[in-house]
């Protein structure tokens, strides 16, 4: 149907004669009208269903959704658990994003040169990407076990014994972003190979004949070059960071004491367990402007990188 | 052009299917039961095998079992459902989310159904032990029909007793004897322990039920069982049972510190790093065909009383399934439960069969004889009681096994733990206190 309208439409501008000025807006909007009509269902509709929800909530026991205003937003502040899930959520960012990125650049640096060694080395850095988060997490379920899970079985044979590396609230965060950083390094090493390619050789030469060491080349060659390419690696990584929890559903459910309890698992318990859709809706509205500050500011330091690198 | 020939198509193929439909209303009456997996991928085919033959000796219906994940997920699928406007005809759903469902007006009491087999309530319960009743008649309608049990039951590695020095027939009756027992079965090679003698699974759903079951055996009660609105958290009964579990992780040191998964302590039993535990009955056949060693199960041990809630699962029929869909769904709902079927399922499961008479027959008492480890499961129903269940169960859960986890990192002291718990839990029932016991007169 859709392309039905679509060649109709087409048909109506090409015979429209050439003074109508919205010729190609008409043409734009007809070529558009397939994704915009997909978005609007899937998309933005929900978007306003969510901002509805947010206004709206339960005030009799088993009774009907009620205009509340701004009430979800209010007691979703003053939830110690949102709280503690946004810090967590702040830990979780630091605690991934930047090791990660480092681990990627040495990665990338280290096997910058074609060769096979460092293709097959390329290969195995980049196979945890190929593994689906849930399936990663279920493996490391094993991986963490208490006593018996491999990590405890290895450091059993050195005579330590490890923490609970799930069930202790002190540990299990610091558990969590080790298989994240374990998962995304591999993936962000692919944006920095590319990145690196772009920077050229003479660049280098120069810096030698100059007497640059290892260190200086990378602080005054490498990095300002790559500068773009971390821009975009780092908003991919803060995307990652608040949208999925799929590893936390798997390894602790939020737990111990909601010690590893993330903003999108938060709301996730406030729709399901707690069967506060308008919390739920005020949660993702919260998340979703934290994601918008991220992503702008991010791009426009993407965005100031690239016209410095233009200068 | 074509367009207008489709869609002249497509609208007289829509037209005929109108036209058609009293044609169909002959054919069997077509019904869904949504039905959770908690233990493992087995059952899954064991429910399809029960359909088909229900399906079989049931021309008139038509019933299609859809695999709808853990307890949670089956209460998150079945609530979108009825959004959608499509309940399922029956849900087999989690024992205690049927008050929740109840208060929030989503599952049907089936008093008139009961009442049109020309049953009392009383009559129809009865058939069931009595354990069970507690969480499937709320207000004295019968909610839920009770599908499949269990009971946490103490699992002792008899090897480790004998290695000990200790008698494989005495098993630990009360808490003084756990933790001696215990202590001698605890294993250290320097600081390091290389095998404890009691775990206990802690993570979220598994480590309240536990603890209810030490509250039990400590004399208390958890909730008002006749009342959604009240938890008695911060009481001396809970007090003495987290209090409890806390010197077995830091007095005593023979408990693992920190929140264990459910898993991680049947897995660690299995692999003979823990001589003991507490773990649902459900998990007996598992253990059974898995255990490497020989084992005894014993009643949970008391300090008070033998108590123990039950867990499992009843069959409810969601709000808005009227007609022969709902006779329909009765039709299943009293084939799967009447005492061969039970019986049946409890075999493949390990679960209890709920229905008294699923013990009377002669293939449960061979493989009971088979099986002492099941009878004994068995018999703890007698001192079984209702599961917790409040308004908004699962959060209120949530606050106290939260400070559980809390406790058993050592984090804060049990009385501490109880008195944020209880005040959690009053905040999250007080919506519902406010409209029912403290909603008064005003003039």
């Amino acid at each position: 149907m859709a392309q039905a309208v679509l060649t109709v439409g087409k048909a109506k501008t090409w015979s429209v004669p050439d003074w109508r000025p919205r010729r190609t807006t008409v043409l734009a909007f007809a070529l558009l009208a397939p994704s915009l009509l997909f978005l609007a269902l899937f998309t933005y509709w929900p978007v306003v269903q969510v901002l509805w929800q947010s206004l709206h909530g339960q005030v009799r026991v088993g009774g009907p959704q009620a205009y509340v205003g701004a009430q979800n937003f209010l007691k979703l502040f003053a939830d110690p658990a949102f709280r503690k899930a946004l810090a967590n959520n702040l830990v979780y960012a630091l605690g991934t994003v930047i090791p990660s990125l480092v681990l990627a650049l040495g990665f990338a640096m280290a096997l910058a040169r074609s060769s096979r060694v460092n293709a097959l080395f390329r290969a195995l850095f980049f196979l945890p990407v190929l593994i689906p988060l849930v399936a990663a997490a279920s493996i490391f379920l094993f991986l963490f076990l208490p006593n018996i899970g491999l990590i405890d079985y290895h450091l059993a044979k050195l005579a330590i014994s490890g923490p609970n590396w799930l069930g202790d609230p002190d540990v299990a965060l610091w558990s969590i972003m080790a298989l994240t950083v374990w998962k995304n390094a591999g993936y962000y090493m692919l944006f920095f190979l590319a990145g690196l390619q772009a920077v050229p050789a003479d660049a280098y030469e120069a810096a030698i004949l100059d007497g640059a060491g290892p260190w200086q080349r990378l602080r005054y060659v490498t990095l300002p070059y790559l500068k773009p390419t971390i821009g975009f690696v780092l908003v991919i990584g803060l995307l990652n960071v608040v949208t999925q929890v799929d590893h936390v559903f798997v390894l602790t459910k939020g737990g111990p004491s909601d010690s590893t309890n993330l903003l999108l698992f938060y709301v996730y318990q406030q729709a399901v367990e707690n069967y506060d859709a308008g919390r739920a809706a005020a949660g993702t509205l919260v998340m979703l402007a934290l994601l918008l500050v991220v992503t702008a500011s991010s791009l426009r330091t993407l965005e100031r990188s690239f016209g410095e690198k233009d200068a | 052009m074509t367009t207008t020939r489709r869609s002249v198509l497509a609208g007289a193929a829509l037209a005929a299917s109108f036209a058609l439909q009293p044609a169909f209303a002959q054919a069997p009456t077509e019904i869904e039961l949504f039905f959770p997996v908690p233990v493992d991928g087995q059952l899954a085919r064991d429910m399809a095998t029960l359909i088909k033959e229900f399906n079989e000796k049931n021309p008139t219906i038509k019933a299609t079992p859809v695999y709808t994940g853990s307890y949670d997920e089956t209460l998150i699928k079945t609530r979108a459902a009825m959004k959608a406007g499509k309940p399922p005809a029956a849900v087999i759903m989690s024992a205690n989310f049927l008050l929740d469902l109840k208060i929030e007006g989503e599952i049907q009491s089936m008093d008139a159904l009961i009442k049109a087999d020309g049953k009392t309530n009383d009559q129809f319960m009865g058939q069931f032990f009595d354990a069970l009743h507690g969480n499937a008649v709320l207000d004295r309608q019968v909610y839920g029909v009770p599908f499949h049990n269990s009971t946490p039951l103490l699992y002792v590695n008899t090897d480790h007793l004998k290695e000990a020095g200790l008698d494989p027939d005495k098993l630990p009756a009360n808490w003084e004897e756990l933790v001696t027992t215990a202590k001698k079965l605890t294993k250290r090679d320097g600081d390091r322990v290389t095998r404890w003698g009691m775990m206990m699974p802690s993570n979220y759903d598994y480590g309240g039920w536990i603890l209810q079951a030490l509250t039990q055996s400590n004399g208390g009660e958890w909730f008002n069982v006749n009342y959604g609105g009240e938890v008695y958290y911060d009481t001396p009964s809970m007090l003495g049972a987290l209090t409890f579990w806390s010197d077995l992780v830091t007095k005593h040191k023979v408990h693992p510190a920190g929140v264990q998964a459910g898993g991680a302590v049947s897995g660690a039993f299995l692999a003979g790093q823990t001589s003991m535990m507490l773990l649902s009955t459900g998990s007996l056949t598992h253990i059974r065909n898995n255990a490497k060693f020989p084992y005894k199960v014993a009643f949970v041990p008391k300090n008070v009383r033998n108590a123990v809630p039950i867990g499992g699962a009843s069959l409810v029929i969601p709000t808005g399934v009227e007609g022969e869909r709902r006779k329909a769904a009765w039709t299943l709902i009293n084939w799967m439960t009447a005492p061969e079927k039970s019986a049946w399922w409890s075999r493949a499961t390990g679960y209890f069969a709920p229905n008294k008479a699923a013990y009377d027959t002669p293939e449960m008492k061979e493989f009971i004889a088979k099986n002492p480890d099941a009878g004994i499961a068995v018999k703890q129903l007698d001192v079984a009681k209702p599961w917790f269940a409040t308004y908004k169960t699962v959060p209120v859960r949530k606050a106290i096994e939260d400070e559980l986890a809390a406790v058993l990192s050592a984090k804060k002291t049990p009385k501490e733990a109880l008195v944020a718990a209880q005040k959690q839990a009053d905040e999250i029932m007080r919506p519902f206190v406010e409209q029912t016991a403290l909603k008064l007169p005003t003039n």
